[in-house]
């Protein structure tokens, strides 16, 4: 993996390569923005609007009565959040990839650190989703029955469990963004035609393996029994592919002219 | 071409190639840049200047050749990279950027950085720092672009195109700064321009690409005198270039103007026996006229 050879008359010294690393996050979170203040402002924005609803159905039918409150468990107010960041990974990878080898920064570098921030920022997010998530469960959903941090796909296995999952998630979708993004940074276009061609077909592949071997009872059960923190902990197979991944294609990538 | 006295040198390229498809960017190109020197690399748009300097620091990969900075390979190496600086004419900088987040992350990268020169820079300059980068002119653009590459203080710098959009004033700064830093501090600075004439005074050697190929690889001043202008009435100015190689030929009336390979001191005395004038070709000239010259060989012989 290292570049530099052993007989190399212009040895960088551990320290000084780690720190280069470190550099590469601080390059990411010059302008902080981007991965902190707006997302959480649109997070609470959404939150905003969500107890503003759950506030009318308080008022027009009972939370109590079960059925409101079954209903707002299936929310998908937070996978915002996620998506959000995948796109914050690709361009991460697309524009400040171009720019940080502009700063003489390695291939390898780039990735580590970059690799480093995303699972900061994931640990960040993953710790302040789960005390809102523990703040919404300890209030009885804001007083008014609402889900969103403790919705039905974070698990029902308590907080530290729900804690994982969101540590695991963030991690998915940032390395699987910048992958894609990697792709498009070694070979453009046709990288992407290919890419999300090959995608569509293993996903029509799989849904006719399962629906021509009458096998989706099983998919659905591999799902309740492994639950959402099992789920999540096999969910870090395809984000280690994607970060490995990531590393092969961009070390031959170059940036656009 | 060089002795053995002579110190290493900092870039050496042998063969280099950079093909896109059928296209070579960089065709077979062979030359060194030694230490604590200024070189102009110059060509017309398209050359392939900008795509020769990302092969030098590693940005693109070469197709053929090899290509030893500061006499180790510069791909994936820190060691190297590390004293390099090279921010290219067409930056793109991170979208949310405001102009005082790249002088805030510059310095993490620059060992050598000097803030109080970048900040002195950035006045003279008069950089607007809070606005978007998306939001600043062209020239801006520039000028962000050289206080990178002089406050870096990197022994190998490369300036791509840092006179587009700059205005007479700062190119001054720009000019006078350069050469003020570069007494104090030498490094080897790459200046690759297509505007010739703007840092011809700057130049102590010349590299002339043109469609990926060296051209020209030589001293500034040996190229500079390497022909002269005789100026005189046309009939002098034919009889004494007679039989000499014309480079270039211009007249109005009874005037001629026409360009010739360099004379020596007896010709020279000559010339002004004939009442003729000498006048010096400026380095944009020449470069148009030899580039203008190979061209015609080549469709001849192709």
């Amino acid at each position: 993996m290292t570049a530099t050879s052993p007989s190399s008359t212009l040895e960088t010294p551990r320290a000084e390569q780690t720190n280069r690393i470190w550099n590469v996050v601080r390059l990411h979170l010059t302008n902080t923005w981007v991965i902190v203040q707006t997302p959480a402002i649109i997070l609470a924005l959404i939150f905003a609007v969500n107890y503003a609803i759950w506030a009318v159905l308080d008022v027009s039918i009972s939370m109590d009565s079960g059925e409101a409150v079954d209903g707002t468990q299936w929310s998908g107010a937070a996978t915002f959040i996620f998506v959000y960041m995948s796109v914050v990974a690709a361009q991460a990878i697309t524009v400040t990839f171009p720019f940080a080898l502009g700063y003489s920064v390695t291939r390898r570098e780039y990735y580590l650190g970059t690799s480093l921030l995303f699972v900061l920022v994931s640990a960040g997010y993953a710790v302040g989703m789960a005390i809102l998530a523990a703040i919404e469960e300890a209030t009885g959903g804001w007083g008014l029955g609402g889900h969103m941090f403790t919705a039905i796909y974070f698990g029902t296995e308590g907080g530290l469990a729900r804690l994982f999952v969101f540590f695991s998630l963030f991690l998915f979708f940032f390395f699987a963004g910048a992958a894609i993004a990697t792709v498009y940074m070694r070979w453009r276009m046709y990288g992407m035609i290919a890419f999300w061609a090959a995608l569509g077909v293993l996903l029509i592949a799989l849904v006719a393996l399962f629906t021509y071997t009458d096998t989706w009872p099983a998919v659905g059960e591999w799902f309740a029994t492994n639950g959402a923190s099992g789920v999540a902990a096999w969910l870090l197979l395809p984000t280690a592919v994607a970060a490995v991944t990531g590393f092969l294609v961009l070390r031959r990538a170059t940036p656009r002219n | 071409m060089s002795a053995a006295t002579d110190p290493a040198p900092v870039v050496r390229v042998t063969g280099l190639t950079k093909r896109f498809g059928s296209f070579s960017a960089v065709d077979d190109v062979s030359f060194s840049l030694e230490p604590d020197r200024i070189y102009g690399l110059l060509g017309r748009n398209g050359a392939g200047k900008t795509t020769l300097m990302q092969l030098l620091t590693a940005q693109q990969f070469p197709t053929t050749g090899s290509i030893e900075v500061f006499g180790e390979s510069p791909m994936e190496n820190p060691a190297v990279l590390r004293r390099v600086c090279f921010v290219k004419e067409s930056q793109k900088y991170p979208d949310d950027w405001r102009v005082k987040h790249v002088f805030a992350s510059a310095p993490w990268f620059f060992d050598h950085w000097d803030a109080a020169f970048a900040e002195r820079l950035i006045e003279e300059f008069r950089l607007p720092m809070k606005r978007p980068i998306k939001k600043v002119s062209r020239g801006q653009l520039s000028a962000i672009g050289v206080v990178v590459g002089l406050a870096s203080r990197a022994p190998l710098t490369f300036f791509d195109e840092p006179y587009l959009g700059l205005d007479a004033v700062a190119r001054q700064i720009f000019y006078d700064r350069l050469l003020e830093d570069f007494a104090e501090h030498p490094r080897t600075i790459v200046l690759s321009t297509h505007l010739i004439d703007e840092v011809s005074n700057l130049l102590e050697h010349v590299l002339v690409i043109d469609d990926g190929r060296v051209l020209i690889d030589q001293d500034a001043e040996d190229v500079r005198s390497s022909a002269v202008t005789v100026v005189g009435g046309r009939r002098a100015v034919d009889a004494f270039v007679a039989g000499r190689e014309v480079l270039h030929r211009d007249g109005v009336g009874g005037l001629a103007s026409v360009t010739v390979p360099a004379l020596t001191a007896a010709e020279r005395r000559d010339a002004a026996d004939a009442g003729l004038e000498l006048a010096p070709v400026s380095l944009q000239q020449l470069i148009v006229r030899r580039t203008n010259t190979t061209e015609k060989e080549f469709e001849k012989t192709s």
